[in-house]
């Protein structure tokens, strides 16, 4: 009996990880560049902030949330700590220590109109979206401002096969599976996410983890809004638009339910890979502009609707 | 009497697993035949194979000409939102011109109830209406559309006592019309008073069918396939100090002035009608409700009101009377269940001993004997007595002084029930206390030690359960209190 | 009434008056004579459309009449809703940067019943009666990039497209097509990046794994041109030429550092203060210009003083 339960772990894991294979092979043999070393860098590259946003989105996600705000937040914090610097005068890693602050900041609030306010998160942070896009363009006056050398780094080349954006999203890939699997909070997420009548009644503080949870959450987007604007050593006031919905992709390809209570780092982290390898795939074979949101799209779909039919026929 | 569906050599697989080997199975017109197992014994899946919701892999299921076969499932399948009249005719309303013709629609509607007994507005809002009346409108669209053969899977576990005589009279008047109806309940009084015959199932083999009239004995012996020397084994001791004390616990307009004591190795059981207020009181003492004025005491400390944390430190725990709505984690393991309510206690600096909480949930599925592949299998997947096994679990583990149980057994099967009530005895006799809320008497008086018997949101008198018939505690709880 | 409802009515009552407030604070300049004029700008969401802003302003305070701004936020339906409420407002003109030339045909509508005369700026309006027209050429600009990269280089060359379907993508990138059979370049690839920097970064990168031997790039706009230079690394300006489009602050600051070949400069702020010129105009019932042209100009390194501010 153990068995038949550990093959169908690996299964529902096979999921995502099944249809980015697919991907990867057909790429492979479509276009003879794609398979270079540099250019599966440069995918890792690319997933990097999505991925980041998404890890985020997990913990929400997995606790039986929904976070629409990432993508702007992302901006915000980036904004912010790009015009401590370059407006204020402030020293560089000030700057980046109050641009992930403001993304705590956020997520706070969007936890406290959450959990205290009782708003459904899908309007909390809807609010939240708009709030943090026009506070950024508040903060830039509407133009691009320059970031700190410190976060330039982060946009940068370690050595030229380590690429920081890569090596920032595995670490975080590894923060997410140890929240998740081992601490406290995680797996009050789970429990939560789950059914949060009976966390409520196991005397889980159900309100003050989502707290935590919408907290990681900004933390997250603001740490992808440093990537993305290190990666560019700018913050533009319309960096990120639309990132939200990539993030939620992400996830949900990774195989996390949108009920809540479901999914983890791996997926999540697979579910970004796909994303980027798709859009990567479809630049090198030059596909029409207009065909390319149709083919994302379809492949969003068919990735998750693989994931519940395996689901579905490894349960009955 | 004219055969209506005959079902033979019926087996099913799913997975590898063995849901039901070879089982025969017929209805005649006019008869009541309950079908009868454990939880898992394949009850569900013979029921979804004769409806043709499962194909069989062996056998075949046959109806007699022009019969329809309807299902009434415990979870219903109407529209809250919607009238009782529109349910009735969900996604047939009568037309006339293209258009739904409501009078019409209500004129058949009033016939309809009719031939189930319910006198209410058809015009009312189907979610206003109380669990049993909507029970008898899914009964009643049933028989509009001419069902030959009624299957009832478990309609009586969620109703009180006098809904059940209801329900019951009802079936028999459709036993009369000729209608084939089968049965499926875990309530074995009931058998006796309705059952024509009973087909017995276990590990999905049909192992008997017992006639008219068949003793509780013959059944159990049957379903569980040993004998159960007693139904309700409590070993009762002298009481110790109090160790939960509810004073004058009042929430306006539900509850009032309401008071109980419990103390060290006791069961106090909670009697009185649904709707008297006793989920309630015991949910506001646990802190999951609040409540106006009174307060509680638990090993002589007061405990914050509206507060589940506090509750849960000071040592109460509650098995909430919805297993799966508020119990369980259904999307967690088995392993995850049982270590709820001591996540935090296992937890470090922010990280979880999990190999501890692994270790002491292991322990505990083996000590209370819940049937699961392992600790990772899904909740979901167990029987509802396992589950419930679960959920009584992750409080041992965390030891409370008092436990409150309410409706423990609601949905479980004898062999199980049995294991709770020794769940029970284990705590009482390791000092610890339980205040048991149940709407099944024969439960209460057989399991409790004193019982506090409620009408109307108010403490209604207090019975000693030895020696006391279920006359006497209902006696106290359909009485009226004057305000 | 109940009270919660009363409250709910006086929480909603203090917001309207907080916003109307902020209105009047943020989104109206100059204080001299009894003559608005509106502006309904696709979006501030922009720099470009931001110093748009900016030059009509400087008119209007200039010129002594008021300006009231608003932002559709690149949403058509927005900006007929705006200017319809502009209408009713009893403005003596109005100006729109349309979000789409194609959508813009309710808003005239409701300018022309209203009596008031209305000035599109920077994008035409396709169907609907405009008094003046004030805008830069698109497809002459993109001829001239194509002119100016086929200067600068030969060989192949990529396109990164703006918003697909958007009326500045299409045509830039149909001027630029018309300007190519001039020089020796041809285009190996055209892929959209949204007007996006970061877009542009990623599809520029990708663009390079298939194709490692590209000379130029060609962008709709200089955001997109900024990403393609990051991703270009050092090759920017030596190996591979870019040409963006707008001549924004930070284009321009790439055409000095040498990443960039050029970059098409509209002038956003010439194009905001000629608006607020032939609306004050229109509104005083003098003869106005029907086709204001505003020149489109190459900036390269030779004659960026005339652009920097």
């Amino acid at each position: 009996m153990t068995t038949s339960i550990d093959a169908r772990k690996v299964l529902s894991d096979n999921g995502a990880l099944g249809g980015l294979l697919v991907l990867v092979v057909a790429l492979s043999v479509l276009a003879p560049s794609f398979l270079s070393t540099q250019n599966l860098l440069n995918v890792g590259v690319q997933a990097a902030v999505v991925a980041v946003l998404a890890f985020g989105s997990t913990f929400v996600i997995v606790s039986g949330g929904i976070d629409l705000s990432v993508g702007s937040v992302a901006a915000l914090s980036a904004m912010v700590g790009a015009w401590s610097s370059t407006e204020a005068g402030l020293p560089g890693p000030l700057a980046l220590l109050l641009g992930l602050a403001t993304g705590v900041v956020a997520g706070l609030v969007n936890g406290a109109l959450v959990s205290y306010g009782r708003l459904p998160a899908f309007i909390a942070t809807l609010a939240m979206l708009s709030v943090a896009r026009g506070l950024t363009l508040v903060v830039s006056q509407g133009t691009p401002l320059a970031t700190p050398d410190v976060v330039s780094e982060l946009g940068s080349n370690l050595t030229p096969f380590l690429p920081v954006p890569l090596l920032v999203m595995l670490v975080f890939f590894g923060l997410t599976a140890f929240v998740l699997t081992r601490t406290y909070q995680g797996r009050a997420m789970y429990v939560i996410g789950g059914n949060e009548e009976a966390a409520r009644l196991s005397g889980i503080d159900v309100r003050k983890q989502k707290l935590v949870v919408y907290a990681l959450s900004g933390l997250f987007a603001a740490v992808a809004g440093m990537l993305l604007a290190g990666r560019l050593a700018s913050a533009g006031p319309q960096a990120a638009v639309g990132y939200e919905l990539d993030a939620i992709a992400a996830v949900v390809i990774g195989g996390a339910s949108l009920s809540g209570g479901v999914g983890r780092a791996s997926g999540t982290l697979i579910g970004a890979l796909v994303l980027a390898v798709l859009r990567n795939g479809l630049n090198q074979l030059q596909v029409s502009p207009f065909w390319q949101q149709v083919v994302i799209g379809v492949v969003i779909a068919l990735a998750v609707l693989l994931d519940t039919l395996r689901r579905r026929s490894s349960t009955r | 009497m004219a055969e209506l569906l005959r079902a033979t050599g019926i087996t099913k697989r799913f997975t590898g697993a063995l849901a039901l080997d070879g089982v025969d199975f017929e209805v005649r017109s006019g008869e009541v035949h309950v079908l009868l197992g454990e939880n898992g014994a394949g009850k569900s899946t013979l029921v979804k194979v004769l409806a043709g919701v499962h194909r069989p892999d062996h056998g075949e299921v046959v109806l007699a000409d022009g019969v329809r076969l309807a299902v009434i499932y415990q979870e219903l399948t109407l529209v809250p939102e919607l009238s009782v009249a529109e349910n009735l005719f969900l996604g047939r309303p009568p037309r006339r011109f293209g258009v739904v013709d409501h009078a019409r629609m209500r004129r058949d509607a009033v016939g309809l109830l009719d031939r189930v007994g319910l006198a209410v507005d058809p015009r009312a809002r189907l979610g206003d209406l109380g669990i049993a009346q909507q029970q008898m409108v899914e009964i009643a669209r049933a028989l509009d559309q001419d069902a030959g053969v009624l299957v009832l899977d478990e309609p009586t576990a969620v109703l009180t006592d006098t809904e059940t005589d209801r329900l019951l009279e009802i079936m028999a008047e459709l036993r009369d019309q000729g209608v084939g109806l089968v049965f499926i309940t875990h309530h074995l009084d009931e058998i006796r008073r309705i059952a024509d015959r009973s087909t017995v199932l276990r590990d999905g083999r049909s192992v008997g069918v017992l006639p008219r009239g068949a003793s509780v004995e013959q059944m159990i012996e049957l379903m569980v396939g040993r004998t159960i020397s007693e139904q309700y084994p409590r070993h009762r001791q002298d009481p110790g100090e109090v160790l939960l004390k509810i004073d004058g616990l009042t929430r306006d307009g539900v509850f009032r002035d309401v008071s109980i004591e419990v103390r060290a190795g006791e069961v106090v059981g909670v009697a009185g009608l649904v709707g008297a207020g006793r989920t309630e009181v015991v949910r506001a003492a646990f802190g999951a409700d609040r409540y106006d004025s009174g307060h509680v005491e638990v090993g002589g400390e007061r405990v914050a009101g509206g507060d589940v944390r506090a509750a849960v430190r000071a040592g109460l725990g509650l098995v909430p009377e919805d297993r799966k709505g508020q119990g369980l984690v259904l999307t967690s393991s088995v392993g995850e269940n049982l270590g709820l309510v001591t996540l935090k206690s296992a937890t470090r600096v922010g990280i979880v001993d999990r190999k501890g909480q692994r270790g002491r949930a292991a322990e505990m599925a083996a000590a209370l004997r819940i049937k699961t592949s392992g600790l990772d299998q899904e909740v979901r997947e167990l029987s509802g007595g396992n589950q419930q096994k679960v959920v009584i679990g992750k409080w041992l583990l965390a030891d409370p002084k008092v436990l409150v149980l309410d409706e423990p057994t609601r949905g479980v099967d004898v062999g199980a029930k049995v294991e709770i009530y020794e769940l029970v005895n284990r705590m009482t006799a390791a000092g610890r206390a339980v205040l048991l809320v149940s709407s099944d008497l024969p439960e209460v008086i057989g399991m409790s030690d004193r019982i506090v018997v409620m009408a109307h949101g108010r403490v209604a008198g207090e019975l000693p359960a030895v020696g006391t018939t279920q006359d006497q505690v209902m006696a106290l709880a359909v009485q009226e209190i004057s305000a | 009434m109940n009270f919660p409802r009363r409250a709910a009515v006086a929480a909603l009552s203090a917001t309207a008056l907080a916003l109307t407030a902020a209105c009047g604070s943020g989104g109206e300049t100059g204080s001299g004579g009894d003559l608005t004029v509106g502006l309904a700008v696709s979006t501030l969401n922009n720099p470009y459309f931001v110093e748009l802003k900016q030059g009509a302003e400087e008119a209007a305070a200039e010129l002594g009449v008021k300006l009231t701004v608003v932002d559709a936020q690149n949403d058509s339906t927005n900006q007929v809703n705006q200017v319809q409420t502009f209408a009713t407002q009893g403005l003596k003109a109005i100006i729109i940067n349309p979000v789409d030339s194609k959508q813009a045909t309710p808003a005239a509508k409701a300018a022309e019943n209203a009596n008031i005369p209305l000035i599109a700026v920077d994008r035409s309006v396709d169907d609907g009666k405009v008094a003046s027209e004030v805008a830069s050429d698109n497809v002459q600009g993109g001829s001239l990039a194509a002119v100016e990269l086929g200067r600068a280089t030969s060989g192949e060359v990529v396109h990164l497209q703006g918003i697909p379907g958007a009326s500045a993508a299409r045509d830039r990138g149909r001027g630029f097509e018309q300007g190519l059979n001039s020089g020796g370049i041809k285009v190996v690839a055209s892929q959209p990046a949204d007007f996006d920097r970061a877009k542009g970064l990623d599809v520029m990168t990708n663009l390079l794994q298939a194709n490692p031997g590209i000379k130029g790039v060609f962008a709709d706009n200089d955001e997109m041109a900024l990403g393609a230079i990051k991703a270009l690394g050092d090759k920017a300006g030596t190996q591979v030429q870019v040409v963006g489009f707008d001549g924004t602050p930070d284009g321009l600051k790439a055409v000095e550092d040498g990443t960039m070949a050029a970059t098409v400069a509209q002038q956003p702020k010439v194009l905001g203060r000629k608006a607020v010129e032939q609306a004050v105009k229109a509104a005083r019932g003098e003869a106005v210009q029907q086709v204001v042209d505003v020149e489109v100009k190459v900036v390269t390194k030779k004659n960026l003083a005339e652009f920097k501010k």
